[in-house]
Order: structure tokens, then C-alpha cells, then sequence
């Protein structure tokens, strides 16, 4: 296929967590309001003059000392942030966000407080750490709003003087669809049997809005869809199988390219920095608080295995069976970042269900924050395609048999 | 046969690499022998006159369960921790440590009463059952105060946690079935076992509703799936306490949790939540809680008494196994903290103090090695004076007041085994640590390095910086809390060993205790 137009603008975008059009909205005056996790509404962080930058670290090296102060059995991602932290990359942030969700993510984001990692000149900063409900009833979700409230919304409001009314919400809201609606049009040409996206590029493209000021790249977006409204696909589909990958935190489009490089391609994104969960949009009401509505939708699209009553688990078994069926895919593949404790549990007893019970074929993975060129990543996955081909084959020859018959 | 110089002899001797067994019982004198003796008696005649009347069940449960067979070596475990021990400090440990075992047997026998895989067809087991609630291990069980007439059991407690440390190989073949499974094997040992134990269908069935929980760490929150699972044809009902537990705010909804385990038990079982049972029940909570409060008190002492794992072993499996309501736990919590007054006022007039060092033990201690404490202070004179572990939940109820009641049974909670210092913020450990040094006096901690729990939860480099400006020693232990094979005993004793040696430069008191196998011992 033809490169997409703004592909390479995308990528540039991700290459430092202070990119240009962060910078660009902080000369204007904007506020940048980090945060990583699902669990803090990203909506929120947008609200008035704030925008949101979800925080990777692009081409991290050694580890060394983030390694020194959370062990080498602690999540990557975790100790890849801590340690570019403490590098100074993170210095723009005016605020940070952080929801006491998983240990390592919490700890890193304690071990930066207690680092004094921020730029010591912001004179207003302020931590975040907010509890977060364990499911997804009314209780969770007042509580959930108590802890915004109280923790985010009102800080931002006394320290910056953000406007946190319920019109500003509103306004926020109706941002964050717009980008949602064009990431989800987007996202629909993977649907295709021979989709005019890969999965690599829609991960770039959705990992930009994550980490930019949203109204600086809409435009870039609104073009990208038209693109792809005319986009021809090669002519022989150059996959060997379609593949739904769920997981934990992937911010690392070489993960995805490893996997379309060896014939798996990826039509549906249900891992953190996807954009399932995280770019449906928000439906409001007239009639209820706006930010218990917000809450409430954050804490019901939730897949973090956190949430670990039995009908939140049974709810992300069933809708990786409907991605799977909606984006005609061939199997899933299980990932997870080595040493995240949730993902490990889930991974394992999912991988056996979506097998034996809903007869998908499935692929489990561990692996390093990043992983693009990991040779025994790149084996596996080959084996994995071969064995959904000969799979596939099987089934068209048995196929035949019956019709014979 | 404490040292002796002249023969060469000691503590270590009592150790061979070939065998389970030790060589011989010590000799600790003929008083304290006698004693000691009298004790192993007592321990292995409870077990027989209790378990003995049901001898075809007791049976069939060793050949059902493998985790059954750990039990029958709970001698040798208290004699593991009354090692080197004389006079007083040896009769805390007794009292202490059959408390356990008074309460591990009553719910072995409880068990096979109403297990429904060893008694499938018995319709009194049936009875039982249906008026019987299943507890996960970590899920504390003071809920139950207000229960008085339906019956209890921690299920995951009785076939893991207590096993694994009575039997270090005890957890060994669950971990190992899980990740045949294809769990990580970096995950902590011990929700991976309990895992394990579900995987291979070890687990006895004993009640007819089942309450899990998201205590105390990510790991517990994983295995909820797998329980969960395990259990998926019963009623469960999750308690999920707050995480930044300090903030008053959040109590509301901790309360509002709880009161929904309350409907779940009323709604399951057809009963009715009972005040007066509960004000009974939290009364000797708060004379139990009172008791361990005065023995922490003694330590922060000259004369520290009662110290090292009794301390905690017995806290915990008070709190986290029985809910402070085994009448037996209850008495020996307040004997051994008379018993330890009445030390203290001896030691204190005779003016001699029986240690180098005073410690207090941060973090989760190995399972399969509870009695380092008594090493350390046998072989290098170090007396641990208190565990992070058993400093859970001291708060008091307030009797009579309904409503702040529940604030604090959800305290309680929040406040369970090893949550009270990992969760709610960096405060509850780091900051609770400098604390407690400064309380207790100690000039070391001795920090339990599990390394599956990402190195005592990511704060491995804070703790570090943070013990050279208070000018504390801070001796990291590794150790791999359920699986010896990661970290073996040697091995942390070794890490022990390097420091005293290389950092103090001290010898041991005794040498023959420095280093010695035991790999193959229970």
C-alpha cells in the first residue's frame, strides 16, 4: 500500500515524551497534566487549559538506576518511566496524575515523588494518587468520583485556577469524542477482509492522540481518515493470519511491527494504549452530574485485571471473543510485560478459556518493555502463524471431505 | 547444648545434610529438657486424642490431600524455633507456638467432618457444610463476630499458608503445577500455589458460599480469578478495602463493602446480624490486641521478652486464621503477655541483657524459614524485636457505637496482615519503618528481600538512601517466601553472615551454627 501521508509525522511525534506539539501548547499557555493509566479519566486532564500526555519512554537504554531503586523483578514500563524521570524528560509536566492501581505503578510514581523528579521552577505542581475501585457498581463509582474530585479536579482548580465546572466537562467531552470518532472510523478499515490499515500504522496513529495535545493533531486525523476513505490495498494481502492482541501496556509500535513483520496481522488494539478501551466515546446525559457519568463509563470499559469479580472477568472473556468475530480474526495473542503480576494471572487462566472454551486459538506471551527486535518474540509468533494456517488448512480440507460426503 | 568451646560442639551439630530429622532432641539442661520434652508430648498427644476418633477420614485425607501430610511434622517446626531457647524465652515459645497447633488441629478436624470430596455421601458433612462460610486465606474474617451461629473456615490458610511454614517443601509441587500451567514464575509464590492447589483440584470443599477479597497485593488480586473459578458454581462475595486507606474519605465506601458481605451471609444462610455476638467478639479483640500491644511495649525495652517469630506467628494466625475468636489464641495471647511481665521484672532486676544487637524485622518473612529470627540470635546474638507482620490491625473497636463499628471492623481489614505497611502509600512502610527503629531502639532492621515481591514493592532503592541517613543497618535477606529452591535457608543465613561478619566484624557465638545444610529438613 501507498504510505499514509502523515505516517512519518505520527512516528517523529513519538519519539520524545516532550515532543513539538507539547511544546507548541505550553509556549500558548496550556497546561500538561501526565498520567499513564486508564484509570485516570483521560478526559479530565483535558479539561479548560489543560491537555493530557500520556508518559512513554521512547527509546529507553539502561535501567540501571530506576532498576537500583525498584528491583530488577519490577515491571519495565514502571522502571522505564522512573528512569527517564529521572534523566529530566518528564520536567514539563505541570501536574502528575497517578492512580494507586497496580504496586509498580504506584511505587514509580511515589519513588519520582520522593525524587522530586518535577522541574523544581513549578512552583505549583502538584502529585495525584488516586484509589481506584476494585468494580464497576454505583458505590465504586461515587467513590471513584469522591477521589477525582477531591484529589484532581480541585487541585487543578486551586493551583492553576482550570476551570472545572460541569460546562467545562462537557467541553472536554465533546473534544474527546471527536478524536474518538475519527480514531474509531479509522480503526473500522481493519475490519476489511483485506484491511487498508495495518496495525502498525493505526498504532502510531493512536498513540500520537495519546500522547499530544488533542486539538493540535485533529486535523492531521481528520486527513488521515479521508486518506484511507480512497487507499488501496495490495492487491495480494500480505498477511498470513488476522490477529486480536490483548494485553497489558503496549506503547511500543515495534511490538507490532515484529508481529505483521512474521505474517500476523493485527485488527484489533484491546491492550492499555490501544485504543479498546480508551477511544469509545462518552455519552452524556442532561440529567445527572457530569463527572459521575465520566466515572461511571471509565469504570464500566475497563479490561485491566484489576477488576477481578467474576462478572468483570467473564466480561473481558466474551468481548475478546466478539473483537475476534467483529474484526474477523484468526486467533488471539496474550501478551503481557514481563513482571506485571496482574496481566501474569490473567494471561494464564485466559489463554486456557479462550482455547478450550470458546475454541480460539491462542497465543501467551511475556516480554520486555521493548521488544521489536527480540528473536524468541519473533519465533514464537512464526509458530503461532503456522499452526492457525495449518489449522486453517485442516478445516478447508475437512470441509471438502463433508461436501464429497 | 548451647556452645561449648572446649568440645567444639553446638547448635549446628544438631543438623544433618542427609536427613530430615535432626540427630538428636538438645539437651538444654534437665529442667528446661524436661520441659521441652513434656511439650513435644503434649503436642503430638493433642493431635492424637483429637484427630485419632476419626482415624478412616484422617486416612483417606493424607492419601487426598497432599498438603494434609506437612501437619504431622509440627513438632519438628516448634522445635525449630526453640532451638538454643532456656527458661523463660523457651516457655513464651511453647505457649506461643501450641496455641498454633491447638488451633491448626481443631480445623483439620473441622475439615474432615465436612469436606465434601472426603465425605461425598454423608449427610451429616452436608449439614455442615451448608452452615459453613469459606474464607480465602487473605481475607480476614471478623465478619463473622456477628455471625454466632454459622461456622467458618479459611480454606487456603489450612492448605498453603500454614503448611509452608511448618514444611518448607510443603508449597513446592502446587508452584511447580501452576507454572506447568503457564504462569510466570516471577510471580509471588504464594498466590501461585494457592493457584497451583486449585489447578490440581486440592483444595477441600467445606461450606456453601465462599468470600475472596483484593487483600493484601496484586498477587491475592490474581488468584481471586483462579479461586473464583475454582469456586464458580458457589456464591461469592468479594471484600475490596480501599488502597489509600489513610484518607478518612474513603471509609465510606469500605464500610459500604463490608455491609454488603453482611447481606450476602444474612441472604445465603438465612441469618441475622447479631450486635451482641459482635461486641462480645470485639471486646477480646481488644483485650487480645491490648495483650500484644503490652509485649511490643516490654520490647522497646532493656529486657525485650517474648521476640523473634513467636511473636508474629502467633498474631497472624490469631487475626488472619482465626479472627480472634479461638478461646485457646485468646488465653495464650494474655498468659504468655503475663508471663512476659513477670520476665521482664526478673530481667530487669538482675540488670543483664542477653544480646549484641536489637533488630526489628521489616517486610514478608520466608515461610519456609520463620525461625531465622531465633538463628540470628542464637548465632549472632542479634534479638529481633518485633515483625512488620504481626503489627496489623492494633487499632481498638470502639463497644457500643454501631456506626463507628463499622469504620473500624473496615480498619481492620484495611489493616490485615502485610496490607497494614505495603499498601497506602510509601508512609505505611518506608516512613513506619524509621518508626518503629526509633521506637524499639534498634540499631538494625532486618529486611526480609522477597524477591518475588519486587524486592520489598519497589522501594528497594528508597529504603536503601533512607537507612544510611538514619544510620541504621539495614541487613537485606533475600529469600523466595514460599519455594526454598529460589533462595535456599543457607542462602539467607549466608547473606546474614557476610554482613555481621564483614560490617561488624564480630564472631559468632556460636561457630558450629554459622553454616550447616538443612535443605532437606521440614
Amino acid at each position: 500500500m501507498k504510505d499514509l501521508k502523515h505516517l512519518y509525522y505520527f512516528e517523529s511525534l513519538l519519539q520524545d515524551a516532550n515532543n513539538e506539539l507539547v511544546r507548541q501548547a505550553q509556549a500558548e499557555g496550556k497546561l500538561a497534566i501526565g498520567y499513564t493509566c486508564f484509570h485516570m479519566p483521560e478526559v479530565l486532564l483535558n479539561l479548560d487549559k489543560c491537555f493530557s500526555t500520556r508518559l512513554r519512554a521512547p527509546n529507553m537504554g539502561s535501567m540501571e538506576i530506576a532498576t537500583y531503586y525498584m528491583c530488577n523483578g519490577s515491571c519495565e514500563y514502571s522502571r522505564a518511566l522512573l528512569e527517564r524521570a529521572m534523566e529530566g524528560n518528564y520536567q514539563y509536566l505541570d501536574a502528575m496524575a497517578g492512580v494507586d492501581l497496580c504496586e509498580a505503578m504506584n511505587r514509580c510514581m511515589e519513588n519520582m515523588e520522593l525524587l522530586q523528579i518535577q522541574d523544581p521552577n513549578k512552583k505549583n505542581f502538584f502529585w495525584v494518587n488516586t484509589d481506584v475501585a476494585y468494580s464497576d457498581d454505583e458505590a465504586s463509582v461515587k467513590h471513584t468520583v469522591e477521589q477525582l474530585r477531591r484529589k484532581l479536579l480541585n487541585k487543578l482548580h486551586e493551583n492553576y485556577g482550570v476551570d472545572i465546572s460541569d460546562d467545562a466537562l462537557r467541553a472536554a467531552v465533546a473534544e474527546h469524542n471527536e478524536v474518538c470518532r475519527l480514531i474509531t472510523e479509522i480503526g473500522e478499515y481493519r475490519k476489511l477482509d483485506n484491511p487498508t490499515i495495518t496495525g502498525y500504522e493505526f498504532h502510531v496513529i493512536t498513540l500520537a492522540t495519546y500522547v499530544c495535545p488533542k486539538y493540535l493533531i485533529i486535523d492531521k486525523l481528520r486527513e488521515t481518515l479521508e486518506e484511507l476513505k480512497t487507499r488501496e490495498p495490495d492487491k495480494k494481502p500480505n498477511h498470513r493470519i488476522k490477529v486480536v492482541v490483548v494485553g497489558s501496556e503496549i506503547d511500543d509500535p515495534d511490538l507490532i511491527r515484529l508481529m505483521e513483520e512474521n505474517g500476523a496481522l493485527v485488527v484489533a488494539d484491546r491492550f492499555c494504549y490501544g485504543s479498546i478501551p480508551g477511544r469509545q466515546e462518552i455519552i452524556l446525559n442532561d440529567g445527572e452530574d457530569v463527572l459521575t457519568q465520566i466515572c461511571r463509563q471509565y469504570l464500566q470499559a475497563t479490561e485491566c485485571p484489576r477488576h477481578c469479580a467474576p462478572h468483570r472477568v467473564q466480561y473481558r472473556y466474551d468481548h475478546v471473543a466478539q473483537l475476534v468475530k467483529d474484526y474477523k480474526a484468526d486467533g488471539v495473542i496474550y501478551e503481557q510485560m514481563k513482571f506485571c503480576t496482574y496481566w501474569s494471572y490473567e494471561r494464564t487462566l485466559a489463554s486456557h478459556v479462550m482455547a478450550d472454551e470458546y475454541g480460539i486459538p491462542t497465543l501467551s506471551i511475556d516480554r520486555p518493555y521493548r521488544s521489536g527486535n527480540s528473536g524468541q518474540l519473533r519465533t514464537r509468533i512464526q509458530a503461532f502463524v503456522e499452526n492457525v494456517e495449518i489449522k486453517k488448512i485442516k478445516a478447508r480440507h475437512e470441509a471438502k471431505m463433508q461436501e464429497v460426503k | 547444648m548451647a556452645y561449648n568451646p572446649k568440645t567444639g560442639k553446638g547448635l549446628g551439630d544438631l543438623y544433618r545434610g542427609d536427613s530430615r530429622a535432626m540427630r538428636h532432641r538438645e539437651w538444654k539442661g534437665f529442667r528446661d529438657t524436661m520441659y521441652d520434652f513434656g511439650r513435644w508430648l503434649k503436642c503430638y498427644g493433642f493431635m492424637a486424642c483429637k484427630l485419632g476418633g476419626h482415624p478412616i477420614l484422617l486416612v483417606k485425607a493424607m492419601l487426598r490431600y497432599r498438603w494434609m501430610l506437612s501437619y504431622l511434622t509440627a513438632a519438628n517446626m516448634i522445635d525449630r524455633h526453640t532451638i538454643g531457647l532456656r527458661g523463660n524465652e523457651l516457655r513464651y515459645v511453647h505457649e506461643e507456638l501450641f496455641a498454633l497447633v491447638h488451633n491448626a488441629t481443631i480445623n483439620v478436624k473441622e475439615i474432615l467432618q465436612r469436606d465434601e470430596h472426603l465425605r461425598p455421601n454423608s449427610k451429616k458433612a452436608q449439614r455442615l457444610r451448608e452452615n459453613t462460610v469459606m474464607f480465602d486465606e487473605m481475607t480476614p474474617s471478623n465478619i463473622m463476630w456477628g455471625f454466632p451461629t454459622l461456622d467458618w473456615m479459611d480454606i487456603a490458610m489450612m492448605t498453603i499458608g500454614m503448611p509452608g511454614e511448618v514444611d518448607q517443601q510443603a508449597n513446592v509441587y502446587y508452584i511447580d503445577r501452576i507454572e506447568e500451567f503457564g504462569m510466570a514464575a516471577d510471580v509471588c509464590p504464594l498466590p501461585a500455589a494457592e493457584c497451583g492447589c486449585a489447578v490440581v483440584n486440592d483444595y477441600p470443599i467445606l461450606g456453601k458460599t465462599y468470600i475472596t477479597s483484593t487483600m493484601p497485593c496484586d498477587g491475592s488480586i490474581g488468584q481471586t480469578t483462579f479461586m473464583a473459578r475454582y469456586f464458580k458454581d458457589l456464591p461469592i462475595y468479594q471484600i475490596t478495602p480501599p488502597q489509600r486507606f489513610n484518607e478518612p474519605e474513603v471509609q465510606e465506601f469500605a464500610v459500604h463493602n463490608l455491609q454488603g458481605c453482611i447481606d450476602f451471609i444474612e441472604k445465603n444462610y438465612g441469618v441475622k446480624w447479631d450486635w451482641d455476638s459482635f461486641w462480645e467478639n470485639a471486646k477480646k479483640y481488644n483485650e487480645s490486641t491490648q495483650a500484644v500491644i503490652d509485649k511490643w511495649d516490654i520490647n522497646c525495652t532493656d529486657y525485650p521478652q517474648v521476640c523473634g517469630a513467636a511473636l508474629s506467628l502467633t498474631r497472624e494466625y490469631e487475626f488472619q486464621g482465626a479472627g480472634c475468636m479461638d478461646p485457646y489464641l485468646y488465653k495464650a495471647q494474655l498468659k504468655t503477655t503475663e508471663m512476659a511481665k513477670k520476665g521482664y521484672e526478673k530481667d530487669a532486676a538482675k540488670g543483664e541483657k542477653n544480646y549484641r544487637h536489637r533488630a526489628i524485622v521489616w517486610a514478608c518473612p520466608a515461610h519456609y524459614y520463620t525461625n531465622f529470627t531465633y538463628w540470628a540470635d542464637k548465632c549472632w546474638g542479634v534479638k529481633t524485636l518485633v515483625d512488620m507482620e504481626c503489627m496489623l490491625s492494633y487499632h481498638m473497636y470502639h463497644i457500643g457505637d454501631e456506626k463507628q463499628a463499622m469504620i473500624d471492623m473496615a480498619s481492620s481489614y484495611e489493616r490485615m496482615m502485610m496490607r497494614s505497611h505495603t499498601n497506602g502509600g510509601y508512609v505505611n512502610s518506608l516512613d513506619e519503618c524509621w518508626k518503629m527503629v526509633k521506637k524499639f531502639n534498634a540499631d538494625m532492621v532486618i529486611m526480609y528481600d522477597h524477591v518475588s515481591c519486587k524486592n520489598v514493592g519497589c522501594l528497594h532503592g528508597l529504603y536503601e538512601d533512607q537507612a544510611r541517613e538514619h544510620g541504621v543497618h539495614m541487613v537485606w535477606i533475600p529469600h523466595d517466601l514460599m519455594d526454598p529452591r529460589t533462595v535456599s535457608r543457607v542462602a539467607m543465613r549466608d547473606a546474614f553472615n557476610k554482613y555481621m561478619t564483614n560490617v561488624f566484624r564480630e564472631e559468632p557465638l556460636d561457630p558450629t551454627f554459622v553454616e550447616y545444610e538443612d535443605a532437606l529438613t521440614w
